[in-house]
């Protein structure tokens, strides 16, 4: 008897002692970048999509936009197109491709030829033309172009070879090349849809994506992991990682032990109450950024009582955004007092309009006729956003306060993409959600938000449409003087102020975590994140 | 035994009938349209919707779509998630095979150490070894498993950094999932690195499995601890020693043999218990095993696979009971006399 006891606990100690031991190095120097990610995508073209997680999982690495925006210099830059003209009346924007720009080539599409006008003509056409066959796949709409304007902006799209393409617009536009710069405005390939169309699988276009970028789509495991590959015949230099894996992991607890333990190199928005934790870590690299986003607390004014302004007044004096501030988002963040960050040339805050005030705030629920009070619900993010690490706990003090002035909160929240749709739906009596900017135009914080046009792409979380504010916005970008437009925005921004369709909250700082053996990442203030010249670092006693 | 079989195999169809009646009146006693929750199809889909109505008969009166629906349950047509409308069979098979991988292994791991520490404290009744074996199982035993599982992964993965926390294997290995299980599926895409991913998954296992099995082994020392001290009191056993057969043989021979009677009949409940904590395994160490997605599918009310779910679990639970009492009363004759005599 003792003795089987014996060779049992030995032989269950070899097995635990085996796997125990540190993993070889030969595990580590697997080329390959692990990239924690709080979602699943929604899909895998940017064109659908406004949500900061699957734009960070496509835009910068399946695909590439005809030119960027350089950060550090506030220039445009050249990418698929080498330059662009303006013309005189500023109504003709023509852009000359590059010749030698390869799409991917894999097990479900090899293209015949190098990216060229054509394709330019027909990822713009999609979102542009209705009767585009490829338009209404998918069935999501292309809430960016409709909201940001662009679909009413662009007059025609056309060739005029086969490596200049020629853009009309309308009327002058001073935010269309800070738009084309988003991370919205990719090219896919048209031999790609034909190819497609005439398979009769033309939704395939969206979830086996092909593209120009530096990384070529392999699998998809939802809740699991994204894994893509590196393209061999990248324009530019080729990525420095061979695959790149997105794991999927909502919780942020979660994904900052991931990142202790190695099971992720790279992790987006750590939890707040631990960065200071994180900044201590030998091994782990913690990097920030101003980004230019807004976290805020939209009200559905089309459902009453949040069709009346006093209402909305209410609310916005009940809540203590300073407290929030502390607790949330332990004071790596400023407290917003207009939805235009205030990093941005245009900002003009309102502090007074969103001063807490819970006197107030009953004074004017009486005015509005509940001096009893109601019961609401709070749609809380269910993902980690630059903008709000934790939309459940901010939830929780926001209905901690609005009790204090007689108004009945309730807390709802569901799966990310389930969210999204109800969302767009209008489902939502009020909702914590927020922006990062795609470009440094001021625009990017009103038209795609507040305007009636993103109200009809059921990106408006509002469901605000105010005529008088949308004239104000055209205006605004009608015009190429900063100090008209200057003057625009600081109306717009004081009719927000009397309106209170949102509250804004705070303005936070962008964090992101990797490991100290991950070379080449940067952080960018605007748009999805870079990771083409992102690798891990050889171990040093490696033999070879 | 033949008669005992065929009875158990007839509990076991009628009962996966009853079942399978249950599931298919789920869809009517759910909220919304039974099409949609049985088929996962939204009614604004018209023509998709239509041809669902169609194939499951819901023209026609009650047991026609009784029919239809046990017609597309054996054909392996489930129905497609309402959330991003996966087929719900195949994802149930291949996320399946990864829950019954960790929770089969936990129960061989538990079996062994639990079992033998059972004897062993039965034959040391009452005295130090019998008392730390109980009080171990006792504390073992309440301790919730997710606690459990946070402290592992806060000593051994986070503190120690000696195995990692999430996933069944390093992602950077391509392993096409196939049967769903990791160690299965590396056998079978056979990699060029192979040692290595297998080293890979063996790591992210680890820690898994012990966690799940610390609370099978401590049920299953108890169990046999008092299974063994009521054999070891039986005559036979006295008998035994009186004929002068030395301490081992009995032990060997005749007492544990005939207390394991006991703990084979208890394995099946244990499973149940089991399998509700893998799937709280499954959430804490991102497992891609049924469990996190069926209880998302619960807080989202996507029926199609709460009805899949339950099918399969309720099936899994009703088998392994059926096989058990199969398998006792084939080894333990005097478990069929007694079946016989009561009936």
């Amino acid at each position: 008897m003792n003795k089987l006891i014996k060779y049992l606990s030995a032989s269950i100690a070899l097995l635990t002692v085996s796997a125990c031991s540190p993993a070889p190095e030969t595990e580590q120097s697997l080329n390959g970048l692990l990239y924690c990610a709080e979602g699943n995508p929604e899909s895998f073209n940017p064109q659908l999509v406004t949500s900061g997680t699957t734009l960070d999982m496509t835009a910068a690495q399946l695909y590439d936009r005809l030119i960027e925006f350089d950060a550090d210099n506030q220039q445009f830059t050249a990418a698929l197109a080498t330059s662009w003209e303006i013309s005189n009346d500023g109504l003709s924007y023509r852009f000359q491709l590059r010749d030698d720009v390869q799409f991917h080539s894999t097990d479900w599409f090899q293209p015949s030829r190098v990216m060229n006008a054509a394709d330019v003509v027909f990822s713009f056409e999609r979102w542009l033309n209705s009767e585009h066959p490829y338009h209404h796949v998918s069935g999501r709409g292309y809430p960016f172009f409709s909201a940001s304007g662009l679909t009413q902006l662009i007059q025609s799209v056309r060739a005029i070879d086969e490596y200049l393409v020629e853009i009309r617009i309308y009327k002058q536009d001073s935010s269309f090349l800070a738009n084309l710069a988003s991370d919205f405005a990719i090219i896919l390939s048209a031999e790609y849809g034909q190819q497609l169309l005439t398979n009769n699988q033309a939704e395939l276009i969206d979830t086996q994506p092909i593209g120009t970028g530096p990384f070529q789509f392999s699998q998809f495991r939802k809740d699991v992991l994204v894994r893509y590959l590196r393209h061999p015949n990248y324009w530019r230099e080729i990525a420095a990682s061979e695959q790149l894996v997105f794991r999927i992991a909502q919780s942020d607890h979660k994904r900052m032990l991931m990142l202790l333990t190695q099971d992720c190199d790279i992790s987006p928005y750590p939890p707040a109450k631990d960065i200071q934790w994180l900044r201590d870590k030998p091994d782990i690299n913690l990097q920030d950024t101003i980004s230019p986003n807004t976290a805020f607390w939209a009200f559905n004014t089309d459902r009453p009582p949040f069709d009346d302004p006093l209402v909305r007044q209410a609310l916005a004096h009940a809540v203590n955004r300073n407290a929030i501030l502390n607790t949330v988002y332990f004071d790596h963040a400023v407290r917003a007092d207009s939805i235009l960050p205030n990093t941005s040339w245009a900002h003009h805050g309102t502090p007074s309009a969103y001063r807490y005030d819970p006197e107030k705030a009953r004074e004017l629920l009486r005015e509005a006729g509940y001096p009893n009070g109601f019961s609401m619900q709070i749609w809380a993010l269910p993902v980690q956003r630059a903008y709000n690490p934790n939309a459940r706990l901010m939830a929780e003090r926001i209905q901690a306060d609005l009790s204090a002035v007689g108004v009945q909160a309730g807390i709802v929240s569901y799966e990310w993409s389930t969210f999204r749709r109800r969302l767009a739906d209008g489902e939502h009596d009020s909702v914590l959600i927020g922006w990062s900017a795609d470009h440094a135009d001021p625009d990017n914080f009103f038209r795609p938000l507040l305007s009636c046009a993103a109200k009809q792409s059921g990106n408006n979380r509002a469901q605000w449409c105010d005529p008088m504010f949308d004239e104000l916005l055209s205006a605004a970008i009608s015009s190429n003087d900063p100090e008209v437009r200057k003057a625009y925005y600081r109306q717009a921004q004081e009719h927000l102020a009397l309106e209170v369709p949102l509250l804004p909250i705070a303005h936070s700082v962008r964090f992101q975590a990797a490991r100290d053996n991950i070379i080449g990442l940067e952080l960018e203030p605007f748009g999805g994140i870079q990771l083409r010249k992102v690798s891990r670092q050889k171990p040093a006693n490696e033999e070879q | 035994m033949r008669i005992y079989l065929l009875r158990q195999l007839a509990l076991l169809i009628i009962t996966l009938f009853l079942l399978t009646i249950f599931a298919f009146c789920l869809s009517y006693w759910f909220p919304g349209n039974p099409i949609t929750n049985s088929s996962g199809i939204f009614s604004d889909d018209t023509v998709r919707f239509a041809e669902a109505a169609a194939a499951r008969g819901y023209d026609a009166n009650i047991f026609v779509q009784y029919w239809h629906y046990l017609g597309h349950l054996f054909r392996g047509d489930w129905g497609i998630s309402l959330l991003d409308a996966d087929p719900v069979f195949e994802q149930l098979q291949l996320r399946f095979g990864a829950t019954l991988e960790i929770a089969v292994l936990a129960m061989l791991i538990a079996l062994v150490p639990g079992i033998a520490l059972g004897v062993l404290a039965a034959l040391n009744f009452r005295k130090p070894i019998d008392h730390t074996i109980l009080s171990m199982s006792l504390s073992g035993y309440s301790i919730p498993v997710f606690w459990f599982a946070q402290i592992a992964i806060l000593l051994v993965a986070v503190r120690w950094e000696m195995l990692p926390i999430a996933g069944q294997i390093n992602p950077l290995f391509n392993i096409e999932p196939i049967t769903g299980s990791i160690l299965l599926d590396i056998f079978i895409s056979q990699p060029d690195n192979m040692s290595l991913a297998l080293r890979s998954a063996v790591r992210h296992i680890t820690l898994p499995v012990l966690v799940l099995s610390v609370m099978p082994m401590m049920l299953l020392i108890r169990l046999t601890r008092s299974s063994m001290l009521d054999v070891l009191d039986k005559n036979y056993i006295t008998s035994a020693y009186a004929k002068g057969l030395s301490t081992r043989s009995v032990i060997w021979s005749h007492a544990i043999p005939n207390a394991m009677q006991n703990v084979i009949r208890e394995l099946g409940s244990l499973l149940s218990l089991l399998i509700t904590n893998t799937m709280i395994i499954e959430v804490i160490f991102s497992w891609p095993g049924i469990g996190s997605w069926l209880i998302r599918s619960i807080y989202e009310r996507d029926y199609p696979v709460i009805q899949g779910g339950l099918l399969l679990i309720a099936a899994l639970i009703l088998c392994v009971h059926v096989a058990l009492n199969l398998f006792h009363a084939w080894r333990y004759p005097q478990v069929r006399k007694d079946l016989n005599a009561s009936s």
